[in-house]
């Protein structure tokens, strides 16, 4: 079953096309990397998936559900409470954390599951012990965010995301803004939630991890999806000049 | 947190009724008579030691309506503001050494009783001896006085306007006892005033002072009514009559030491304005009164501890208006704020609009259009205690602009990565404004807050315009009636001190938003 669908999706800012005419999905247990170089419109297609920027035109669906439709060439955007329901489907995981710095590591993870979803507390707290565990963070539950290295900030960053119990998850190059030595923290947890079969759209920059984690890579180039297939295809034999491009630069 | 705030406004909704059903009282009973009085104007009205207005019109004043069964109300007002006062009705007349001379036709008149000249006054050594030692030389009056008159004013004589011609300077000070701390420090040379203040000053500070023999101008004092009012004159002014024909007058006249310089008589049958004056009133019931005010026409020396007391009183009002602008412009601001960052252009516009100009006018000049606007705009008579309400509110709409802007500032500095972690949760606008990011702009505002809050503790004192009688409007008056800046000096401590608790204050609750960054 697919989580997400996206067709035909068209972005612009301005006069400047981002993405032209975009065709995307996620099955359910899927992991897809997301490759392409800078500026190609990666992080746009993150943020119109999660609605924080709104498509041109184009249809997205979640869990077979219309909820964005295109009408006379424009898209339309159903009413609020009816986003809320679609953003329920996931949870988006940014390049810099974006955590609450006033608020506790549990509180952060607690807040929306308890004031937004409106769910029993000690059930809440009982499953955010068990996540900061599976993030190795189970002694930081009282700290600040100020007081966590990068690493812990990201591995508190997807605890956040995972407590709202989303379908998939969306990962913004969640490494980049770490030290390399960090990123391997990350990679496992990554790993680790791959492994229980955890629904993710990653975009990132390392290919190794690409290709041992995803199920399908995608790359795009100037907001078109030029090569889409599983990693040995896409990464070890890639058809298209532009990725061959791309995957020799990385290399050296 | 919630309940603080709450109780805070409830608080302050009830001193706001307390404060208003007081005036209220006030003006329930009977004929209420508002004498309005420059209260540093000894010894015609000012603060007396006891932290009372006293002096020789309002002992008047007082006798007229114990007689006529009056309530009395002593009102000082802004001299500056006089007119309008009068105009709104908020003050039934100007009682207070008020010269005739050169505003015959502005006001309705009482006949004249006192006759006071406007004399020059010097350092004994400065070597001035006459009007013409004065070319050249710097000369500070009252703004808006009868001396300025006598010198510049459209009926002013020749002389007068060859004397100020000759001048290097005529300057112009609000209050005296400001034009006494010129002429001693010898900013300035001389001083003209009228000859029963000038007497009072004089006879308070040890021979350092002198009066030229030559007069500017020989004048009489009278008691301004609404021009119109001519009911309400004649009244007062039979009563007069009376206890000038009884006795009392002389008697009081006695008791403030100004037994040379009355001059009301029963042989002014006009009135300036061409009117008959009457000489009873059958009206009225003709109590006698055995006993007249025991007012005290000398200054007494008030202590530290003595000015301490009577400036405590003020400091009340001073810390009445701190808090309640706090609780009143704090929320307006973070609603301004909002408007100016609303999506819908107008609205943005009429916030910038409304913050320019509060940021780019005297704060002074709004509480004076807040107090009198009620009147001039929609002829609505105002109660005694809207002069604080008035206060309140200038001072609430001005602080709302500048704690806008803070805000504004506070919140956009914070990163738009909040707004959308949030929404991604499904956060409402809502939720995440007052969750999210109201926390994170009250940690980033408090170092501007707290200098506004600062500069608030301070601005208190300009609610002497409305003659609201806060801390510092009551240490000037003490420094008139003592002819001392030492009151002044007293209430500067005061203001020292209630800043340092309140930068104390502040800094505290920073460190207590310390806990993350
Ligand atoms: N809010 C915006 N306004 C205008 N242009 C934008 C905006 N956001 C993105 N762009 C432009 O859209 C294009 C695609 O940007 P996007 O951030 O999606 O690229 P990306 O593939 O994520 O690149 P990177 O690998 O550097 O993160 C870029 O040229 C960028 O300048
Ligand atoms: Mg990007």
């Amino acid at each position: 079953m697919k989580i997400l669908e996206m067709n035909h999706i068209k972005k612009s800012f301005g006069d400047k096309v981002v993405l032209k005419d975009i065709n995307v999905s996620v099955s359910e247990g899927e992991v897809v990397s997301i490759l392409g170089p800078s500026g190609s419109g990666k992080s746009t297609l993150l943020r119109c998936a999660t609605f924080l920027e709104h498509i041109d035109s184009g249809e997205i669906l979640y869990s077979g559900k219309s909820v964005v439709t295109t009408d006379g060439g424009k898209a339309v955007y159903p009413a609020r409470s009816e986003l809320h329901q679609a953003q329920s489907n996931f949870g988006l995981v940014f390049q810099n954390f974006n955590l609450f710095p006033h608020f506790s590591v549990m509180k952060n993870i607690v807040d929306a599951p308890i004031v937004i979803q409106k769910r029993d507390k000690e059930e809440v707290y009982q499953e955010a012990r068990e996540l900061l565990r599976k993030v190795g963070l189970e002694d930081k539950e009282n700290a600040y965010p100020c007081e966590l290295s990068g690493g812990q900030q990201q591995r508190v960053a997807i605890a956040r995301a995972l407590a709202m119990n989303p379908k998939m998850l969306y990962f913004d190059e969640p490494t980049s803004a770490l030290d390399p030595e960090i990123t391997a923290e990350i990679l496992r947890v990554l790993k680790s939630l791959a492994a229980e079969k955890m629904t993710m759209a990653i975009v990132t920059h390392e290919i190794d991890f690409a290709r041992a984690v995803s199920d399908r890579v995608i790359f795009m180039d100037e907001g078109l999806v030029v090569e889409e297939g599983t990693p040995e295809d896409v990464i070890d034999n890639p058809r298209n000049d532009r990725t061959r491009e791309f995957l020799q630069k990385l290399h050296v | 947190m919630k309940f603080l705030k709450k109780k805070l406004l409830i608080v302050a909704v009830f001193i706001l009724i307390a404060a208003g059903i007081n005036g209220n009282i006030c003006e329930a009973k009977g004929r209420t008579f508002v004498v309005g009085f420059d209260a540093e104007f000894p010894p015609y009205g000012y603060l007396d030691e006891n932290g009372e207005y006293v002096g020789f019109d309002l002992s008047l004043a007082e006798e007229v309506c114990k007689r006529r069964g009056w309530e009395f109300v002593k009102r000082p007002i802004a001299w500056d503001s006089k007119d309008s006062e009068l105009e709104t009705g908020a003050i039934s007349c100007i009682w207070n050494g008020f010269t005739m001379n050169g505003r015959e036709t502005e006001y309705t008149w009482s006949t004249p009783y006192v006759d006071n000249s406007q004399v020059v006054v010097v350092r004994t050594d400065s070597g001035i001896e006459s009007l013409s030692d004065l070319a050249g030389k710097i000369l500070v009056v009252q703004s808006d006085s009868a001396a300025l008159a006598a010198l510049e004013g459209d009926d002013a004589t020749d002389e007068n306007k060859a004397l100020a011609k000759s001048l290097k300077n005529l300057q112009q000070v609000a209050d005296y006892n400001s034009a006494f701390m010129n002429l001693e420090s010898g900013m300035v040379d001389a001083i003209a005033m009228d000859i029963g203040v000038a007497s009072y000053q004089l006879e308070s500070r040890n021979g350092e002072f002198k009066l030229l023999d030559q007069h500017i101008s020989s004048e009489q004092y009278g008691i301004g009514f609404k021009l119109g009012d001519t009911e309400l004159r004649d009244q007062v002014q039979v009563t007069l009559f009376e206890m000038l024909s009884d006795g009392t007058f002389a008697k009081i006249a006695k008791e403030w030491g100004l037994t040379d310089s009355v001059c009301l008589s029963t042989e002014d049958t006009q009135y300036i304005d061409g009117g008959a004056v009457p000489v009873t009133d059958a009206d009225i019931a003709n109590v006698q009164s055995e006993s007249v005010s025991d007012g005290t026409p000398k200054a007494v020396k008030l202590d530290f501890v003595g000015v301490m007391k009577q400036l405590i009183s003020g400091l009340g009002s001073t810390f009445l208006i701190f808090v309640l602008t706090l609780l009143f412009s704090m929320p307006l601001g973070l609603l301004l704020a909002a408007v100016r960052m609303s999506k819908l252009k107008v609205l943005q516009w009429i916030a910038k609009i409304y913050i320019s100009i509060m940021r780019g006018t005297p704060l002074m000049l709004q509480l004076l259009v807040v107090f009198f606007s009620p009147y001039y705009l929609f002829n609505v008579q105002t109660s005694y205690s809207y002069r604080f309400y008035a206060v309140i509110i200038g001072f609430s709409l001005n602080y709302a602009a500048y704690f806008a802007e803070i805000y504004r500032s506070g919140i956009q500095s914070i990163p738009i990565g909040q707004w959308e972690a949030a929404r991604v949760m499904g956060y409402s606008r809502k939720t995440t404004f007052f969750r999210i990011i109201f926390p994170q702009m009250v940690k980033r505002i408090m170092p501007p807050v707290t200098n506004e809050v600062i500069t608030l503790v301070k601005d208190t004192s300009l609610a002497f315009a409305l003659a609201y009688t806060e801390m510092f409007t009551l240490a000037k008056q003490i420094a008139a009636s003592q002819a001392s800046l030492f009151p002044l000096f007293v209430a500067g401590l005061f203001y020292y001190i209630f800043n340092f608790i309140v930068a104390f204050i502040m800094d505290n609750i920073e460190k207590k938003l310390d806990y993350y960054r």
